[in-house]
């Protein structure tokens, strides 16, 4: 499932986004980076639809997001947000089950489909003896592994990740990106995923997007855009670039 | 471990929800003229079919439906109503200190109903102003907390202001009454439930039920709503719609049960947390189990009140007196979690 973006504007009261065009293939996982309060979050929510979307500005496979009934939206795209904010101790599978909401009723309780789709997202992210665990129960790196499960329970062709690894040990992060990986290969998912690590970004991404001050700076295949020049300029400090093993670390 | 965990806890929800009927039928044989078990099933049989049973005073018959009958249905009622929409709002709103009484609902709800009693007298239904000023107090909160209505203490300051914008309204109201009306308005303002009639009961017991009925079917519902808005956004949901319906649902039943048995504090507010304690956070459960615990300890209060002391203290006052402490022990005692 593709995803276009044709001059999108959003603005809060004191920053605005603009992204003239942009496109996203299915199975490819794309990375955004930038500096803080660059628009990375405010251009996911965007084409999440968590903000308002402009019509006729975000098209998924030609059809305008702003047009979709919410139940419709939600069954093309999700927004995995960096964390979830509990007041009430739901377990495990009670949180994942909530991906389903697009297709239930409001007046109606899941149905034995909706429990096995849950099932098997905890499953595809290897927690499912965590079913009955309580919510408060659980490390926040497998809070991640359960947002990402509800996600898949959600059964969006299009992932919107937030910071998944934010906070996150070098091994959780490697984990969730590994996982992010599957899905895009696996499940077919197109997926655009915000992350402040450079290195992760470029080695687990197949393209990038640049963005600064609300705008896309650059943007293409990861192995083609990660230049010295570009992060300098992205970042205003100065940054070095070093292959390693196969792999790029940037120094700074 | 786990699955005996599981079945004790079915256990209990299954006791919980049949322990409603069981206080009924107990409750109607409880008062200052008691009727033994047996006579009560006499006087059932009698009133169905007066001519099988003859030997059934009069006297029985009329307690049960006229006064005892109407008492009971009301103190379930009420405490399934203020139990389901304190439950229901906590989940709306994030929060496990939201309650009816914090949004305003039934001060506007008191209010409504008060000026109704003074200046249209008890003939006319005291609901409909209840209901239309609960409306009025709600929207005030939610329009003036605005965006910021997840905001719990933007919300929590909105609510206390509207709140006593009502309860001033409720003092100006009860200052032209006449001392007859005040005296009745006052013992009502501090919940009673001595005055059911079955006339109060035709109006609010469907208001009731259609209210209850809604929000069961939106129990699980509540678990998405519960979630942050970008996040209930984000799996489907019609965030500004559903909450409404929600709003609409917990404005009618706390309307519909303040309009006779005037504000009850804290039942709405203590019964959730005592059913997430025991059976966690899961609104599928929570609904429901509130709606049984409110109603079972309505009418233990209630029996408490009729049987125990010559003279009755009103619900409103007992519920408070008796409920805040225990829940401070349990609160105390339980060391697990349980929002």
């Amino acid at each position: 499932m593709s995803i276009r973006v044709t001059n999108l504007a959003f603005a809060f009261p004191k920053f605005s986004l603009r992204v003239k065009e942009l496109a996203f293939e299915s199975a490819k996982v794309t990375a955004i980076v930038g500096p803080n309060g660059a628009g990375k979050t405010t251009f996911l929510k965007c084409l999440g639809a968590v903000l308002p979307t402009p019509k006729g500005s975000l098209f998924i496979d030609g059809r305008d997001l702003a047009s979709l009934k919410s139940r419709e939206r939600a069954r093309l795209v999700c927004y995995v947000p960096q964390e979830h904010d509990t007041t009430f101790n739901y377990t495990v599978s009670d949180f994942v089950l909530m991906g389903r909401a697009a297709y239930i009723s409001p007046f109606a309780l899941p149905s034995q489909e909706d429990t096995r789709a849950a099932a098997e997202a905890l499953d595809f992210v290897g927690l499912t003896g965590y079913a009955d665990r309580a919510i408060s129960e659980i490390s926040s790196g497998e809070r991640r592994l359960v947002l990402i499960a509800r996600a898949l329970a959600q059964q969006s062709d299009i992932l919107l990740m937030d910071e998944p690894t934010t906070f996150l040990d070098p091994k959780h992060e490697t984990e969730v990106l590994q996982l992010v990986r599957k899905l895009a290969v696996e499940k077919m998912k197109t997926i655009l995923v915000t992350l402040h690590s450079l290195e992760m970004a470029v080695q687990h991404s197949d393209q990038m997007v640049f963005m600064k001050g609300g705008e896309v700076v650059a943007h293409g295949k990861s192995a083609d855009v990660f230049q010295e020049s570009l992060l300098e300029s992205v970042y205003d400090m100065k940054m070095k670039i070093i292959d390693w093993e196969g792999r790029k670390i940037v120094l700074r | 471990m786990s699955g005996q965990r599981n079945s004790k806890a079915r256990g209990l929800a299954i006791f919980v929800l049949i322990l409603p009927l069981f206080l009924f039928l107990v409750s109607l044989s409880i008062g200052s003229y008691g009727i033994s078990p047996q006579g009560l099933f006499k006087t059932v049989l009698s009133v169905v079919s007066p001519a099988s049973h003859p030997d059934v005073p009069a006297a029985y018959r009329d307690i049960l439906l006229r006064i005892r009958l109407p008492r009971v249905l009301l103190a379930m009622a009420v405490g399934a109503a203020l139990s389901v929409s304190g439950a229901s709002l906590q989940a709306l709103f994030k929060n496990p200190l939201v309650n009816e009484y914090i949004l305003g609902i039934s001060s506007g709800a008191a209010f409504g109903a008060a000026l109704s009693i003074v200046f249209l007298g008890r003939a006319f239904p005291p609901q409909v102003g209840g209901f239309v000023f609960a409306v009025v107090a709600v929207g005030a909160v939610l329009l003036i907390s605005g965006k910021a209505e997840t905001h719990f203490i933007s919300l929590l300051l909105t609510g206390i202001i509207v709140t006593a914008f009502f309860s001033a309204l409720l003092s100006l109201v009860e200052f032209f009454a006449s001392p007859y009306v005040l005296q009745a308005l006052f013992f009502w303002l501090m919940g009673s439930l001595s005055l059911a009639s079955w006339k109060d009961l035709y109006i609010s017991l469907p208001l009731v039920a259609v209210g209850l009925v809604m929000l069961y079917l939106l129990r699980w519902r509540l678990n998405v709503l519960s979630m942050s808005d970008e996040e209930a956004r984000s799996v489907g949901v019609n965030v500004r719609r559903e909450k409404m319906l929600v709003i609409a649902a917990t404005t009618l039943i706390t309307a519909a049960a303040t309009a006779i048995v005037g504000i009850i504090g804290w039942l709405g507010f203590i019964v959730p947390h005592l059913v997430r304690m025991m059976f966690g956070a899961d609104n599928r459960r929570v609904v429901p189990l509130s709606a049984a615990m409110g109603a079972s300890i309505m009418m233990i209060a209630d029996d408490i009140i009729r049987g125990l002391s010559s003279f009755e203290i009103p619900i409103g006052i007992f519920t408070s007196l008796v409920g805040i402490p225990i829940f401070l022990v349990l609160l105390k005692k339980t060391k697990k979690v349980w929002l």
